[in-house]
């Protein structure tokens, strides 16, 4: 159902905010929502406009036990581990659940999964959030940490270039490359062992075009392609 | 301002799966969002309920939080007030007592102005301003509404009004309000 006007539309958007609107129409005017990114904005106008409200009630602190609660269910979501990531991959950008499956089902059979043994992730995306290559390695891993990189769909590497791997490890450290990567559907990198310890859970990792042979400064230089950000699986 | 500013870092670090930065923001936003929740609520063990609920659910989504670009406040308190929203739909639900204390009943006539209330930051201001330029019908009950989260037919039994008139007060209060506050703005 589309809401065509605009006045209809902001006042739907204002009563959805304040709560009055209910039942059926609530239900419909969520769905709508759902595929309509200026409907969302003027929910969030009103949201906004509305918010210093909420601080006039009392604060009331509630008992421990519902803080026990949630503890105990998020980390039994985290021994479920892809599943309850699926709202990142939607985070990452994809469209719609299919490609959410796919991608985890494609992540399923990078990681076999065992207890304790927790798989970090990374979900590399394009400047428009497309999930363009995955990049996974075994946490808690005492020898030498490998890389096991997917890349996705067929991307082209122009003439004469080439493609670093960085890791940035967050906080104010610079870039470390990890090497140059090729286009191939799959390939491992083998990182020194001096760099494990940065390969926790602050850091991200980011692709850019560098000319052939890798960056001659030691830092990116050329455009970034993709990036993302570590997952713990 | 400067809580908004650690509570949004906070929820970046929730993004990259640090659980302790979850644990603080918990014990940050916890009393303030139960609040909200047991307002709405007005049973303890459905605001629990509900607030379990949520912060699980703001667990698992805080990595599509940068995309709303609303305070982390916002964000969080609209997850909540949905989910108690959504809970209050539940077909045969018969909610808390009448002499339960309605925050707001006093606001029209007597007491603190809701600018008192409010505090100090500029979107408060506004929003409290603006309120005072509404009639005192419509600023009950688009109060009533937000704080306690009643339907139009409950704020019309509450306030012993025909629905149309609470119908009516609702839409032209917000209709003023937007105006005002975006003439300030």
């Amino acid at each position: 159902m589309k809401y065509r006007n605009e006045q209809l539309r902001d006042a739907l958007a204002s009563e959805y905010a304040l709560g009055t609107l209910q039942g059926r129409a609530r239900r419909r005017f969520e769905r709508s929502l759902k595929d309509d990114p200026q409907l969302r904005a003027l929910v969030n106008r009103w949201q906004d406009r509305l918010a210093p409200l909420d601080s006039m009630g009392q604060p009331v602190r509630p008992r421990a036990r519902v803080w026990h609660r949630i503890q105990e269910q998020i980390q039994s979501g985290h021994r479920r581990g892809l599943w309850s990531s699926l709202p990142f991959w939607r985070a990452v950008g994809l469209a719609g659940l299919a490609g959410a499956l796919t991608l985890a089902v494609l992540l399923a059979t990078l990681s076999p999964m065992r207890r304790g043994s927790e798989t970090m992730v990374v979900v590399m995306a394009d400047a428009k959030a497309n999930p363009a290559m995955t990049v996974s390695w075994p946490m808690q891993h005492r020898g030498q940490p490998r890389l096991r990189i997917r890349v996705m769909g067929h991307p082209e590497m122009a003439s004469g270039t080439a493609w670093e791997l960085w890791l940035l490890p967050g906080d104010e450290h610079k870039p470390v490359s990890l090497g140059l990567i090729g286009t191939e559907p799959m390939q491992e990198v083998n990182v020194p062992r001096s760099l494990a310890p940065m390969l926790g859970h602050t850091c991200g990792l980011a692709m850019s075009v560098e000319p052939s042979g890798g960056s001659p400064t030691g830092q990116p230089t050329g455009p970034v392609l993709y990036k993302g950000q570590c997952t713990p699986l | 301002m400067a809580d908004n500013d650690a509570i949004a870092e906070l929820m970046a670090r929730c993004a990259l799966r640090d659980q302790r930065a979850f644990a603080e923001l918990y014990h940050r936003t916890s009393a303030k969002l139960y609040g909200v929740a047991i307002r709405i609520l007005r049973r303890e063990d459905w605001a629990e309920e509900v607030l379990q609920e949520s912060f699980v659910n703001i667990w698992s989504h805080i990595a599509e939080y940068s995309a709303t670009r609303s305070a982390p406040m916002t964000w969080m308190t609209a997850i909540v007030r949905n989910r108690a929203l959504d809970w209050l739909r539940r077909p045969n639900l018969e909610r808390g007592d009448e002499d339960y204390d309605l925050l707001v009943e006093s606001l029209p006539d007597q007491g603190p102005g809701p600018d008192v209330i409010l505090g100090q930051s500029r979107g408060a201001a506004a929003l409290a301003e603006c309120l005072r330029q509404l009639s005192g019908d419509q600023r009950q009950t688009i109060m009533l509404a937000y704080m306690h989260g009643l339907s139009h037919g409950e704020l019309a039994q509450h306030l012993k009004q025909p629905l149309g008139t609470v119908k009516t007060w609702i839409r032209r209060g917000l209709e003023r309000l937007k105006g005002c506050m975006d003439g300030r703005s």
